[in-house]
């Protein structure tokens, strides 16, 4: 038990070594939660060590474990203080110290970071064995605190325009420079509260109507969250509405990879050509520029650049029909790299432009009134996303979905039920294309412009990324993922090296503790829990318990 | 005129040929097993059968007419409907899903509900896993949700592979009677086993094949008898 303890630690305590070490702790560190009271760093660590505890059993294992993965972090300092470590390590830097040590000297940091490290672990274990009402309270206080604390700036800017009550709110939460320290207390208090009166109704509800409707509750959670996207670009302006609209673009793109990976089972790693068709198309059909064939008005180019992504999604699949698993990633992701390698090409440049890509793309215009500045574009990617869910949310439920699904789990026993597999497959690249040709059709007209550079593998990776973390196969799941993956690294600007770092962590993270997504869908969700409720019921049925296959 | 007739088929991976000139023919309402070793080519007669591999050389004809170049899809929705080797229901749909996915091409969806009723009183176990993941079923229920399945396609033929394959004892001889009533429900069946004893007690007729050929025919009971037979398969 105690080592076991003491091991969690330790390993908790080489993570935050390495994010010392890549330096990204020390950027954290430069911004405040609460001003004069916390950083982002210093919570980085507190959750570390938290965590660490969280992951042991009763108060005295939590706290070994919080202190254990101190010891690293000592040793690194130690390290430090004896080698001048940073001519190889530039993050390892004097401000590392200072931040690690709280700027007291070792002897005394070291007693800090141990006992800080044990009283995290503490608090982390008795958190993770409190009950349902303390961590409704504790949770989305922290999380309303850490939010209101490092997204200030943009909430200030919101704020600004206010007046009266609300005005007066902001100024006693924030200080110019951030969050005060009353003002986290009120946050952490008023969230917390609002949390505890809304779980209790919520109960309450649940309660009086004998079946408790999962539906029907997503249904109204998923409600409240459109709401917030719908509000948020209007009082935020235009650069919430720009990293909004770049969220609503890979949702779209979510979606139709969605149908392939997550309900055909079709890995695709190619999926940015489709994204690029889309782009390419619309800055053909439209721009001013001399490389355009026609000037269509955007709303003609639209659904001709999607018909086009379908086109394009079914050629693709046709070499790849064959192909089954790791290979199909390989093959779709050369697929993926043929595509922007042609557009990039000198001899396509006379028709594509080449590396100089094509200018001039016009905004979409509704009579008088042109969709001029992102928070006008992000309402269309809005209105698409919500169109292209529907759409997705019926072929999910459709024939041809259950097809999808037979195929993922067993091609050959599928088309011995009589699935046309040629076709099925083909309708998932198409489908899924056309989504992304959508997606690539705005975006064309968001920047006004289109260059192979923009079409990147890249991009590919983190559309799968999103909705392996989103949760595959749920639409939701989407909308949550491309809001965690691509909205909050968006807003997190200063951090931008170390966007994949954070990408890893969290895929990491979420195979260990929640491996079916933040927003599973039901299948999911039954599948990865059923384990535990079906082991005992077959336990008694026969001799021979089924492989998993 | 038999109602599948398999004549001097060639199938091949690549370079190996693992069927060297099979035949053989299914009459309407009987129950034909084929027998042999491990790799003497059963699975590999019933997937050209099927339509998941394409013969080199030879002809299958079901109903007097001629499969060649028919899809897998195709010839499962004209009534030969293949149960392959193992227990390959789709895990992660529920059984009821797996059921009707089954039906697939079958339009008429209020006999559809029927037939599902049907296979629920036939295999009583489904009934109370119907909302359960068909991959947290134990073996015996796996196999029987796999009968039930392709039942649901009204199949005219079944081609069933190794169904008792990895079972208990006790549950192998349930899936021989189900066998029993499925074929006395009217569906003709080709059954490939492993074992020996039971196929051949339950067959009109049987094939033995070895390595890639058929070296023995005649009815199941004969077989049973053979002093070759008994020296090879039987033990
Ligand atoms: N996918 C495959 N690729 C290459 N060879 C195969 C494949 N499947 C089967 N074979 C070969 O074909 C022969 C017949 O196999 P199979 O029909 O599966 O035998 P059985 O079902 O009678 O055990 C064996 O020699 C086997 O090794
Ligand atoms: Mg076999």
């Amino acid at each position: 038990m105690m080592r076991r303890a003491a091991l969690i630690g330790l390993a908790f305590g080489a993570g935050a070594v390495h994010l010392a070490a890549v330096g990204v702790l020390l950027a954290m560190h430069q911004r405040w939660i609460i001003v004069e009271a916390l950083t982002l760093g210093q919570a980085a660590l507190l959750l570390l060590a938290g965590g660490a505890g969280a992951m042991t059993r009763g108060p005295v294992m939590g706290a070994l474990a919080g202190a254990a993965a101190g010891v690293p972090v000592v040793a690194l300092l130690a390290a430090m203080s004896l080698v001048p470590l940073n001519s190889i390590f530039i993050a390892l830097s004097h401000d590392l110290f200072n931040m690690l040590t709280l700027g007291v000297g070792l002897a005394a940091g070291v007693a800090i970071l141990i006992g800080g490290g044990a009283i995290a672990g503490l608090v982390g274990v008795l958190l993770s064995n409190s009950s349902q009402m303390v961590r409704r309270a504790i949770f989305p206080g922290a999380i309303s605190v850490v939010v209101a604390g490092v997204f200030q700036e943009l909430i200030q800017l919101m704020l600004q325009q206010y007046e009266g009550p609300v005005g007066d709110f902001r100024d006693f939460i924030y200080t110019w420079e951030g969050l005060s320290l009353q003002g986290a207390i009120a946050i952490f208090v008023l969230a917390a509260l609002l949390s505890e009166v809304f779980g209790f109704i919520w109960r309450m509800r649940a309660e009086r109507t004998a079946s408790h409707d999962h539906r029907r509750e997503r249904m109204v959670r998923a409600g409240i969250a459109l709401l917030i996207l719908v509000l948020l670009p209007m009082l935020g302006g235009s650069y919430v509405g720009q990293v909004l609209m770049l969220v609503g673009l890979y949702i779209l793109m979510g979606m139709g990879l969605n149908l392939e990976v997550g309900l055909a089972g079709l890995l695709d790693l190619g999926f940015v050509a489709f994204f690029a068709v889309g782009a390419y198309s619309t800055a053909l059909l439209t721009a001013g520029s001399a490389h355009a064939l026609m000037h269509l008005p955007y709303w003609a180019a639209m659904p001709v650049s999607v018909l086009l992504a379908v086109a394009v999604g079914v050629l693709f699949g046709l070499p790849v029909l064959g192909v089954r698993g790791d290979y199909l990633a390989v093959a779709t992701m050369g697929l993926g790299e043929i595509v922007r390698v042609i557009v990039q090409s000198d001899f396509a440049a006379p028709l594509l432009g080449g590396a100089q890509g094509i200018l001039e793309i016009p905004k979409p215009s509704i009579g008088n009134f042109v969709l001029g500045n992102p928070v006008s574009l992000f309402y269309l990617t809005l209105v698409a996303s919500a169109v292209a869910a529907f759409v997705a949310w019926r072929l999910e439920n459709s024939r041809l979905g259950r097809a999808w699904e037979a195929l993922r789990d067993d091609e050959d026993v599928a088309q011995a039920l009589g699935i046309n597999l040629v076709r099925a497959k083909l309708l998932a690249y198409g489908l899924g294309a056309a989504f992304a040709g959508l997606a690539g059709s705005i975006f064309a007209t968001m920047l006004t412009s289109v260059y192979p550079s923009s079409f990147q593998l890249l991009i590919s990776i983190n559309v799968l990324a999103l909705i392996i973390v989103g949760g595959m196969g749920s639409l939701p799941g989407v909308v949550l993922g491309s809001i965690v993956l691509i909205g909050l690294p968006e807003l997190l600007r200063e951090f931008g090296e170390y966007r994949y770092l954070f990408y890893g962590a969290v895929l990491i993270v979420m195979m260990r503790l929640r491996p079916e997504g933040l927003w599973p869908s039901d299948v999911r969700q039954r599948e990865l829990h059923a384990e535990d409720e079906t082991l005992a019921l077959d336990a008694g049925t026969d001799a021979v318990p089924a492989q998993p296959r | 005129m038999a109602l599948l007739e398999v004549a001097d088929i060639h199938v091949f991976y690549d370079k190996i040929e693992a069927l060297k000139g099979i035949s053989l023919a299914v009459e309407e309402r009987e129950i034909v097993t084929l027998v042999g070793g491990n790799g003497a080519g059963k699975s590999t007669t019933l997937r050209a059968i099927s339509g998941l591999l394409h013969p080199r050389q030879g002809s299958i004809r079901f109903a007097g007419r001629s499969l060649a170049g028919l899809g897998a899809h195709e010839i499962a929705a004209g009534g030969v409907v293949h149960i392959p080797e193992g227990r390959r229901i789709f895990g992660r749909l529920t059984v009821n899903e797996n059921l009707e996915l089954g039906a697939f091409t079958r339009r008429d969806r209020r006999d559809v509900a029927t037939d599902k009723e049907q296979m629920l009183v036939l295999f009583p176990r489904l009934r109370e896993r119907l909302k359960q993941l068909a991959g947290t079923l134990s073996g015996g229920e796996q196999q029987m949700l796999a009968a039930a399945r392709a039942l649901m396609a009204r199949p005219r033929v079944l081609l069933m592979d190794e169904p008792s394959m990895g079972l208990a004892p006790m549950l192998v001889e349930q899936v021989f009677e189900t066998i029993g009533r499925i074929n006395q429900q009217g569906v003709t069946i080709l059954l490939v086993e492993q074992n020996a004893p039971m196929a051949l007690g339950i067959a009109n007729r049987g094939y033995v094949l070895e390595s890639g050929r058929i070296v023995l025919d005649g009815p199941g009971r004969d077989l049973l008898d053979d002093e070759r037979v008994r020296r090879a398969y039987l033990g």
